[in-house]
């Protein structure tokens, strides 16, 4: 997994790349979602349009973003969730706990 | 230290998150050998890394001098996926239901869930001392 990140009116917005599966590319993930929060950060993006797949470690990661967000008054959104994703969100129930979006346009727009 | 080493159909990886990919592009290989559909690879892909990651955290505790093996097989139109490990087993009915409200937001415990969910069988063989044998079953449509 390759990972990057852009400021967009004022909103964080990540981007990771590739297979989201454990191991240290997922610890970057995490590190960098975390850093993003710890400075100050409270509108966060997570664009899943160059994400092939993620196991349970992923989804594990945008949890522990998003609860860590909505206890600093944040909120974390999803963008472009592919087919996969969009059901494994669902498998899990959550579908339910994340909103998601059609372009990170319209999470931008969201906040 | 350990590499992971590749014989046949079967790859052994030192118990460490770092070899994951080595696991994901074993598999890859083999799979797309057999001309199956990226989706279906995919969902092996993500079931096989669930039960590796927890072979390499709960069953070997990140041992290094211990390996997790995954054996790849086709037969007809069944994929069989075997993952062993060198713990010291594993109860999978001390598993909590992930999607209950009370687990919903927990940042672990969906990995078997999500297994039995995309594979067509799972079945746990713990071995007390000498490890936890898994074996992944999948339909080719």
């Amino acid at each position: 997994m390759k990972l990057t990140d852009y400021e967009k009116k004022g909103i964080a917005i990540l981007e990771p790349k590739g297979k989201i599966m454990g191991g240290p590319d997922a610890t970057l993930l995490h590190d960098r979602l975390h850093e993003l929060i710890e400075t100050g950060k409270k509108q966060v993006v997570v664009d899943m349009a160059k994400v092939e797949w993620m196991n349970s470690t992923g989804l594990g990661i945008l949890i522990s973003g998003l609860t860590t967000l909505r206890n600093n008054q944040g909120e974390l959104r999803l963008a472009n969730v592919t087919g996969k994703i969009h059901s494994l969100l669902t498998i899990t129930k959550l579908i339910t706990v994340f909103e998601a979006f059609d372009s990170v346009e319209d999470a931008i727009n969201s906040f | 230290m350990k590499k992971p080493t590749i014989v046949d159909n079967t790859i052994r990886i030192p118990s460490s998150q770092e070899y994951l990919v080595d696991i994901d592009s074993f598999l890859e290989g083999i799979l797309r050998g057999y001309a199956i559909n990226e989706s279906t690879i995919a969902d092996i892909a993500i079931s096989v890394t669930e039960i590796v990651n927890n072979a390499i955290i709960h069953g070997n505790k990140s041992d290094l001098e211990k390996e997790v093996a995954v054996s790849i097989t086709k037969r007809n139109s069944e994929i069989e996926i075997i993952i062993a490990d060198q713990g010291s087993g594993f109860d999978p009915s001390t598993v909590k239901s992930p999607i209950t409200d009370d687990n919903l937001l927990r940042e672990v415990g969906r990995g078997i869930f999500i297994v039995k969910s995309l594979m067509d069988r799972v079945v746990f063989n713990s071995r007390g001392n000498c490890g936890t044998i898994v074996t992944l079953s999948k339909q080719l449509s």
